[in-house]
């Protein structure tokens, strides 16, 4: 019994002389979840979420259970939503962590161990009760603290220590074999749910697979969350500056741990849900990979009646998006490097998302 | 989002990698990140990597799922 779900994007880059003179993208084919658990309970797909989606677990959890609870018109207790929120950190920390292993190799075998634990056992700690004030809280934090000794990073500042694997990596990305382009760069955000919502409700069956804003098709995740924290939109954005923001962003994350994850210090909009009356509810979720919706519509007898999700990848790695703008017009110096200075650049993106590449000559302007 | 797909443990190789088997077809993967793997030992496998260890009755309730998610997408594209 072979999985029917394409799970993998194909990437061409059309080169004239050293330049991309365009960027061809073939999205993956969105299963589709909502046609499957329509007119079941909506306990039926909250069992499955984590199964189809393992790598963002909680972030679906949390996403499906928010906008249920807007969609019911039900109060979140501030306890349920400090949960919440440390769950989906908690989880994008160890997802930002396993993408340094996945996309940089930046795993040593002293280091194994210390990663190994932190993925295995972080959601289940953070799952229990208590967690807040109890010993699993030291538990995790300790775990972060020596998966980031075994990669060789300063918890302080995010210093990579001189010769380890991740230093040399971002050596070699700071090399630059591909030289993107300056350009103003536009980032997704907690402002952008009401938009995003209405449309992922509305009756355009297609904006779940080619999102955009009027237009605007912004980059999700952390290069672009650290972009909006510093008010920056004009930016080079190759490897090396996500890689930066990625290491920046697990500093961040396990200081707000370490300092007692309260809920009021948290970034904004981590967690934000939205009842739209009529049965009908919303959440966006800020996850690893970026921004996260769901949207749910409720029959009379509270079953699903309609479930639309938007996943960061459609934003990332839409054909008009941040990816295809990054590589339009980039110089590519080394010949000999060019794969795998592309390879690096998409996976830059999303070191977690499958795909293939391809670079052809155009010959001609 | 990214799915993973569940695959069997058919042999374990040096260097923290194996080979799986996702229904029938033999892939080479890293077990890096998974703990204590022996052959018939069920594994959600995501870009090349596993991620976590499952039981035999969970990987075939996740590949039914995605099975009947492949066929939802037939149809609606039909």
């Amino acid at each position: 019994m072979r999985p029917a779900v394409c799970n993998r994007i194909d990437i061409t880059v059309s080169l004239v002389g050293d330049t991309v003179a365009a960027v061809g993208i073939l999205p993956r084919v969105k299963p589709p979840v909502g046609r499957l658990f329509a007119g079941k309970p909506a306990v039926s797909l909250l069992d499955v979420l984590p199964r189809l989606f393992p790598l963002c677990a909680a972030a679906h959890r949390v996403a499906f259970l928010s906008a249920i609870e807007a969609a019911r018109g039900q109060e979140v207790s501030t306890m349920t939503r400090a949960h919440c929120t440390t769950q989906v950190v908690v989880e994008r920390l160890t997802e930002l962590i396993r993408g340094l292993i996945i996309e940089h190799l930046a795993l040593d075998i002293s280091g194994s161990a210390a990663i190994r634990a932190l993925i295995k056992d972080n959601s289940v700690l953070v799952g229990r009760e208590g967690y807040q004030s109890g010993p699993d809280r030291c538990a995790v934090t300790a775990r972060v603290a020596a998966a980031l000794a075994g990669l060789r990073i300063s918890d302080d500042d995010g210093t990579l220590m001189p010769g380890s694997a991740l230093a040399l990596r971002m050596a070699a990305l700071e090399g630059g074999v591909l030289e993107p382009k300056l350009t103003q760069q536009s980032f997704l955000s907690a402002a952008d749910d009401c938009e995003i919502i209405e449309r992922l409700l509305g009756r355009d069956a297609r904006s779940g697979n080619c999102p955009d804003l009027e237009g605007r098709i912004p980059e999700t995740g952390p290069w672009a969350r650290q972009m909006l924290r510093d008010r920056l939109s004009l930016g080079r954005s190759g490897p090396a500056e996500r890689l930066k923001a990625r290491i920046a962003e697990i500093v961040q994350l396990f200081t707000w741990l370490k300092a007692g994850a309260h809920p009021e210090t948290a970034e904004e909009g981590i967690v934000k849900s939205y009842s739209l009356g009529r049965g009908c509810g919303a959440a966006g979720v800020e996850c690893a990979r970026g921004r996260l919706y769901h949207a749910v519509e409720l029959d009379r007898y509270g079953q699903i009646a309609r479930f639309e999700y938007l996943a960061p990848t459609e934003w990332n790695f839409h054909k008009r998006g941040p990816l295809a703008r990054s590589l339009q017009g980039a110089v590519l110096r080394a010949r000999q490097h060019q794969e795998g200075a592309v390879r690096a650049m998409i996976a830059s993106f999303d070191p977690c998302v499958a795909f293939t590449q391809k670079i052809v000559e155009s010959g001609h302007a | 989002m990214c799915l993973s797909v569940p695959a069997e443990v058919a042999r374990i190789l040096p260097n923290d990698m194996a080979i799986v088997s996702v229904d029938g077809v033999r892939i080479e993967i890293s077990i890096a990140l998974v703990q204590d793997l022996a052959p018939g030992d069920y594994v959600l496998v995501h870009v090349g990597f596993a991620l976590a260890k499952i039981d035999a009755a969970e990987a075939r309730r996740t590949l039914k799922l995605l099975q009947e998610l492949g066929r939802a997408g037939l149809e609606t594209n039909s």
